[in-house]
């Protein structure tokens, strides 16, 4: 390894590290990258204060993670597809991403990480949360363990818990316009205990906003154990809590970790681009 | 920047502001305590930062707000009783810490804490933050059914899953593990007494209606049983918490955090293994809950 030529300061004692010394809107030499990846491996998320890039630049600095993929059900900007607008207008309730989860876990290849950049934000409010599923892993006990790496659970797009998707993205006046409806419905089947394709270490790869029973379970069978499991995953000292400004960018790890979008900004408005990367098959 | 040269900056949507501009080490005048407690009462935790402050000008200003309790189980200073040291030591290796869990303070008392203020002397690099709820927000979330319901009933509290036998304190709280505080297991007919509390308090400064069960001292529902009362307990613990009544405060050397007793509950989070975490905590007795 070169010298470090970053500044790397963890925000908890669980997850999370903030990172300066990088410009994203230029090129980043190899080295330079290597230590913002390992950064990434070490703390899980990744966070980036007073940003000035475009579409195009927040794409670029994706790339080096993996491939862009495109969202299946909002459409992308005109001017580059893999990004996302995330907008929550002063009128809206309810916002995008408000419940644990971790993205896209019902397609056959999740995305590997998350790159989100913020573009409007409230003056106190809309943080985000994340949480370390190598710690909720960790701390079951040896015999939950043993049986929780026997089992695969399914994940489901269709929030039916909630009413469905589709009720919630059409209440969104920021993103309605966007929402692709006529998108299938996704279902996919994941080990519950994934073992990260780059660092090694098992995470619980389960979350309440997609995960609705394990394989050959019914959901009614299903429900005791995921709720425990859901809920011991994000317990406080799993997680930490990023607040933005204009300009931050987060990246995160989606093999490892959920995230929930605090929604206690009423009547300000929240405007974030997204871009997921295209991940492995977990196993 | 106010015309007084006191500052007040949201830290969340829900609660919790940073207060600028005011030394805790020197006497308050009227004007900054008005501003202190109008704020206190308008954002239910308020923080301070880069204070330094000795135990007796701790004391004297939480005694701007009220008497002063002693903590009937863990233990104050020799000096100064009424300052209770919250002490992680770096070769502490529980797995509890003072606090670690949702609640409000010492709600099995007849009349609970107005607040605590608590100072930061030593804290971890990263790590070992508070987490706060704004329990207005928990009340006022509920449905029209629900909170007619809540408004009618009243909850059982007791130290016994705290400090009684085989409660926190004792099974996990091992004094072999950790040395760095004094925390007493209380004697059967002590823990086990109960008191009763409104399910919904009316703040009696602010004629706000707050949720005031918690799980680590609330038991039942009154003429209910334990076993009837779980279930809508349970719920309302997790409902009390959702992440949008939240804020989370990172501590410094030099941090102090102010919390509305009545209508915050609060969360030491203990993911700081192998670090050390000093704090003075001062609680203001409060009302009878009404």
């Amino acid at each position: 390894m070169p010298d470090p030529t970053l500044d790397i300061r963890p925000l908890s004692g669980a997850l999370g590290a903030e990172i300066t010394g990088a410009d994203l809107s230029q090129p980043l030499d190899d080295a330079v990258f290597a230590e913002i990846h390992l950064a990434f491996l070490d703390h899980q998320v990744i966070v980036f204060r007073d940003q000035i890039i475009t579409p195009q630049q927040q794409l670029a600095f994706a790339r080096r993670f993996g491939t862009p993929g495109v969202y299946p059900f909002i459409a992308g900007l005109p001017e580059a597809p893999e990004v996302t607008e995330i907008l929550k207008t002063e009128t809206d309730q309810i916002n995008f991403g408000g419940y644990w989860h971790s993205d896209t876990t019902y397609m056959e290849k999740p995305a590997l990480g998350t790159v989100l950049y913020a573009h409007e934000v409230p003056a106190a409010g809309g943080d985000t949360q994340f949480a370390n599923l190598y710690l909720a892993f960790g701390s079951l006990s040896d015999g939950m363990k043993d049986l929780l790496t026997t089992l695969r659970a399914v994940n489901s797009s269709a929030q039916k818990d909630r009413g469905g998707r589709a009720r919630k993205m059409i209440a969104i006046n920021g993103m309605k316009d966007g929402f692709r409806e006529e998108a299938e419905e996704l279902e996919a089947e994941h080990p519950v205990v994934l073992t990260h394709p780059e660092t090694g270490r098992q995470s619980l790869y389960l979350n309440r906003s997609h995960t609705v029973r394990f394989a050959g379970w019914t959901e009614e069978e299903s429900a005791p154990l995921l709720r425990f499991l859901c809920g011991h995953a994000i317990r406080p000292e799993f997680t930490c809590r990023v607040r933005w400004a204009p300009g931050t960018l987060v990246v995160w790890d989606n093999r490892c970790t959920l995230h929930q979008a605090v929604n206690d900004y009423a009547g300000q408005r929240r405007r974030m681009h997204r871009i997921t990367i295209d991940g492995d098959r977990p196993f | 920047m106010a015309a007084n040269g006191i500052e007040v900056q949201k830290i969340s949507g829900a609660l919790g502001a940073e207060i600028h501009g005011i030394d805790l080490g020197g006497p308050l005048s009227n004007t900054e305590f008005d501003a202190v407690h109008q704020a206190f009462l308008d954002h239910q935790v308020i923080f301070f930062r880069d204070q330094k402050i000795t135990p007796e000008q701790h004391l004297s200003f939480g005694r701007r707000f009220g008497d002063l309790d002693i903590h009937p189980y863990a233990a104050g200073l020799d000096e100064f009783p009424e300052v209770l040291p919250v002490i992680k030591e770096a070769g502490d290796t529980t797995d509890v810490n003072f606090g670690g869990t949702w609640h409000s303070d010492v709600t099995f008392y007849e009349k609970p804490a107005l607040g605590s203020i608590l100072y930061a002397l030593d804290v971890p690099t990263h790590g070992g933050d508070t987490q706060f709820s704004n329990q207005y927000l928990a009340y006022e979330a509920l449905s029209d059914g629900l909170k007619a319901t809540l408004d009618g009933l009243t909850a059982m509290h007791n130290a016994a899953n705290a400090y009684g036998r085989n409660g926190r304190t004792d099974k996990r709280f091992d004094t072999t593990k950790q040395k760095s505080m004094t925390v007493r297991v209380g004697d059967d007919d002590e823990a086990d007494a109960e008191v009763e509390h409104p399910v919904v308090r009316t703040h009696p400064e602010t004629g706000r209606k707050s949720l005031f069960v918690n799980h680590v001292f609330t038991r039942r529902f009154k003429g209910w049983t334990e076993e009837e009362s779980q279930p809508l307990l349970k719920f309302l613990y997790a409902h009390a918490v959702r992440p949008e009544f939240t804020c989370r405060f990172r501590w410094r050397k030099g941090s102090i955090a102010f919390w509305d007793n009545r209508c915050v509950q609060h969360y030491a989070l203990n993911d700081y293994h192998g670090q050390r975490r000093e704090m003075h905590r001062v609680t203001v007795v409060g009302d009878r809950p009404v």
